[in-house]
């Protein structure tokens, strides 16, 4: 098992001494640094030498926003996982995580154990997600597809040969993944998905990882091909990266 | 005898002598005039207007009018009269030349209105002729025989036709017009309300037609030479609507000033009625007693009353200056004018072949009326485009402030939603997480709680505070979410407590009278069972169960715990979960027995 090294941010100091004590008791992981604030944490990512695996953030640091730090991590350092640290895991501030490249969420009020379990199981391809998360993906994706039914005519201002697609809901979710999604929105745990569905709770958690992958990906094309039409941004014919 | 020759020869002579081109002229004549049986022979001379000469009475009169003609020309020759009848019948050289009328039938017809043409065959002409003239005058009807004319034609026919333009022609279209304006008016009367009393007519109109129907038959009698009525009946008929004229008009023109609302107007109502009847009377008494200054004098008395009046009319309008007082007053004024000359002219002077001039002065009243007509129609116009503009002005205020009420009715349901919603979260805070928080205070206080009791309570306001902010995401009707986010939220305590939990929970529909409040309940009851699984069953395996039931919805939670007495008073979160049920409208049903405990709620 190899060891993954985490970094956690998290300003209230006693709740990343929990977590960081958390991290420090689990034998795979191994705690490269607890910060409190975006500056140091932004040091730290962006110094390449230091390879960090997990990200552990709050979203509300005093000097800065954690999705821009999991935006970052993501750009400066690509294999680095980040997981967000919710209050209560509610779907807003999951699913903004997740499209800003999270991969998962940890509550506040895990015990140690969890805390370990879920890094590990993310490490290991399977995303935390709640029923009220799936429903949400699952009414985002249908309101997309409605709305790409509409806009049925290609846009002229798509320059030829854009690398980016036109985001489209289409190719957001395979119908695997649909029924997955109904069917944890609906209740059911992952063995009795697997059970209903044929497959293997890995397959199930692979699903969901991916699925956050999609989310993060189509977000940020959405963005990029946005920003594009709107003319703020050149079309990656050119040689500047977009954002 | 010889001497009227030679004068005679001479005078013809002189006129041959003239002026060849000039028709002849006679007005010397001897008469033969027969009345009541007694016939008397004279010379006269012409125009001779019977009335003057036998008032009253009819009479038959016949002229012998010899003329010369010293060449007679190669053409049509015509004699012309200004005057001649009532009937009559004219010979030439002993030759029935033309017949008016029968003038053995008396009180018929009535040629003597308007002047007579009559063509002559020149072949009935020569040197010496004469003109022999019977006349039969009906009684006061203004018969008699004006001064001939004779000549060619070509000289007699333009005077003939001037005559005839001035009177004959001129009358009828005074007539015409008196009936197109009577018409109108009366089309006008029939429709147009007052505009004073909207649901009356305007009386205006009404007198002004009457006036010009009375009118255009006084004035059309100059063409009638057959009356429908025989005289002296006709002469009634005739005084009568002239009366009616000029009562008319007297309410007419009380209308336009205004004084039709003075308290005075019975009495002007009656005095006119009394003239009216009194022109009957008087004609009727002036023509039966062959007295025609019986009716002279009563128009001489209308003359000065209607002067009067006038005065008095013209003194109202030039002092209030109302524009269509004063153009009626100005018609009037003229009118009463000629009214006097004519009065003046043809009944005092006597003249016979006079037209009245009030025929063509009584056109004022028509141009007045007109004038009028178009002044209130464009007043109305005015004010309807007025009305318009005013009221397109006034719907779009009406539409800004209806658009402004609701924007406020809109900005009030807001804050009432924002209001509700407040409540709503306070009570959640305090029914949650508020209830757990003092229970865990008061496990602290009491000093008799563990700290992993103390742990569990504070687990549970957690938990709580979770559920709370999950409900707000909740749609409204959606049972299964609910479901599914309890059993995430509380997983973690079923298998902390090694309770196996099982999951029986179908495809529900959302169940639309679930309000976001109804769904908040529903949520605490549901919570309040599952932790009293946890808290008090010591139960191994936990069931929740749902399905749909016809429309609705029917949930539960099982176990196979201990049980307890459900008979017994209930604890206070029972007691909580009845009350939320009620509240919600559900129905709540609890059995319990050592090994199975079952919390039934149905959502119809």
């Amino acid at each position: 098992m190899p060891l993954w090294r985490v970094l956690i941010v998290e300003d209230d100091v006693p709740t990343r001494d929990f977590f960081a004590d958390s991290v420090s008791r689990c034998a795979d992981l191994r705690l490269v640094a607890g910060v409190g604030t975006f500056e140091e944490a932004r040091l730290l990512i962006e110094d390449t030498a230091q390879a960090i695996d997990i990200l552990l953030t709050d979203l509300a640091l005093p000097d800065g926003n954690g999705l821009d730090l999991i935006r970052l991590a993501g750009r400066v350092q690509p294999r680095c996982e980040a997981l967000v640290i919710s209050m209560f895991g509610d779907e807003d501030s999951v699913l903004s995580s997740v499209e800003a490249g999270a991969l998962g969420y940890i509550q506040k009020d895990f015990t140690p154990d969890n805390i370990a379990h879920t890094i590990l199981e993310m490490k290991d391809g399977a995303s935390p997600i709640s029923p009220m998360i799936a429903r949400r993906v699952l009414a985002k994706y249908r309101a997309l597809h409605a709305g790409e039914r509409e806009a049925a005519v290609p846009k002229p201002d798509v320059m030829a040969g854009s690398a980016e697609e036109v985001p489209g809901g289409r190719t957001l979710l395979s119908v695997r993944e649909q029924e997955v999604l109904e069917l944890i929105a609906r209740g059911f745990s992952y063995a009795e998905i697997s059970k209903l569905k044929a497959v293997s709770v890995h397959t199930i958690q692979s699903h969901i990882k991916n699925l956050y992958t999609k989310l993060a990906v189509h977000s940020k094309s959405e963005a990029v091909y946005e920003a594009t039409r709107l003319g703020l941004l050149q079309p990656p014919s050119s040689s500047v990266t977009p954002r | 005898m010889r001497c009227s020759l030679r004068c005679w020869v001479m005078s013809c002579l002189l006129w041959c002598s003239v002026a060849q081109a000039a028709p002849l002229e006679l007005n010397q004549a001897s008469a033969l005039a027969t009345v009541q049986g007694v016939t008397t022979a004279e010379k006269v001379s012409l125009p001779y207007h019977w009335d003057r000469h036998y008032k009253g009475l009819s009479g038959d009169i016949v002229f012998e009018v010899p003329f010369a003609l010293p060449a007679v020309k190669e053409e049509p020759y015509a004699v012309y009269f200004q005057r001649i009848g009532n009937t009559a019948e004219i010979w030439l050289n002993g030759a029935l030349l033309a017949r008016f009328g029968d003038p053995l039938r008396p009180n018929t017809s009535d040629f003597a209105k308007g002047p007579q043409y009559v063509p002559v065959p020149a072949r009935l002409l020569g040197q010496d002729n004469l003109l022999r003239i019977h006349v039969h005058a009906d009684g006061g009807r203004r018969g008699g025989l004006s001064a001939l004319v004779i000549g060619t034609e070509g000289e007699v026919r333009p005077l003939y036709v001037s005559a005839f333009n001035w009177r004959v022609s001129a009358s009828m279209g005074v007539m015409i017009f008196s009936l197109l304006v009577g018409g109108i008016a009366m089309a006008l009367w029939v429709s147009q309300p007052d505009p004073v009393q909207g649901d009356r007519r305007d009386r205006v109109y009404l007198f002004a037609g009457l006036a010009e129907i009375f009118w255009a038959l006084r004035v059309g009698d100059v063409a009638i030479e057959q009356p429908l009525l025989a005289w002296p009946a006709w002469g009634v008929v005739v005084t009568a609507a002239f009366a009616g004229w000029f009562c008319c008009i007297a309410l007419f023109c009380h209308h336009v000033a205004g004084w039709h609302k003075h308290a005075s107007m019975t009495w002007v109502r009656i005095g006119l009625s009394v003239l009216f009847a009194s022109s009957i009377v008087v004609s009727a008494l002036s023509f039966a007693l062959r007295e025609p200054v019986y009716l002279t004098a009563w128009l001489g008395m209308v003359n000065v009353l209607f002067i009067v009046y006038t005065a008095a009319y013209l003194w109202g309008a030039v002092r209030v200056r109302n524009t269509e007082w004063l153009m009626v007053a100005i018609a009037g004024a003229l009118n009463v004018l000629m009214g006097v000359r004519d009065w003046v002219a043809i009944r005092i002077s006597g003249s016979y072949v006079d037209n009245t001039w009030i025929r063509y002065s009584s056109v004022l009243f028509g141009l007045v009326l007109g004038y009028i007509v178009i002044r209130r129609f464009r007043a109305v116009s005015v004010q309807a485009t007025d009305l318009m503009a005013n009221l397109s002005s006034r719907i779009t205020q009406k539409e800004q402030e209806l658009g402004q009420t609701y924007q406020k009715v809109e900005q009030l349901a807001r804050e009432q939603e924002r209001v509700s919603e407040r409540t709503r979260i306070l009570r959640d805070m305090h029914d949650g997480v508020g209830a757990h928080l003092s229970a865990a205070i008061r496990q602290l206080q009491s000093g008799k709680a563990s700290s992993e009791d103390v742990l569990q309570t504070l687990r549970y306001t957690l938990d709580q505070l979770k559920l709370s902010i999950d409900a707000m995401h909740l749609l409204p009707g959606d049972i299964s979410s609910l479901l599914a986010n309890l059993r995430y939220r509380l997983e973690p305590r079923f298998a902390a407590s090694d309770i196996e939990l099982q999951w029986v929970v179908g495809s529900l529909e959302p169940v639309a009278r679930m309000d976001a409040n109804a769904m908040r309940q529903l949520q605490f009851m549901v919570f309040e069972a599952l932790s009293n699984v946890l808290q008090h069953s010591h139960a191994t395996t936990l069931a929740i169960e749902a399905e749909m039931a016809g429309s609705g919805i029917c949930l539960r939670v099982v176990d196979n715990g201990r049980g307890f007495d459900a008979a017994a008073p209930p604890r206070k979160g029972l007691l909580a979960m009845r009350e939320r049920a009620v509240a919600i409208g559900v129905a709540i049903a609890i059995e319990s027995r050592p090994g199975r405990t079952a919390v039934e709620i149905r959502i119809a």
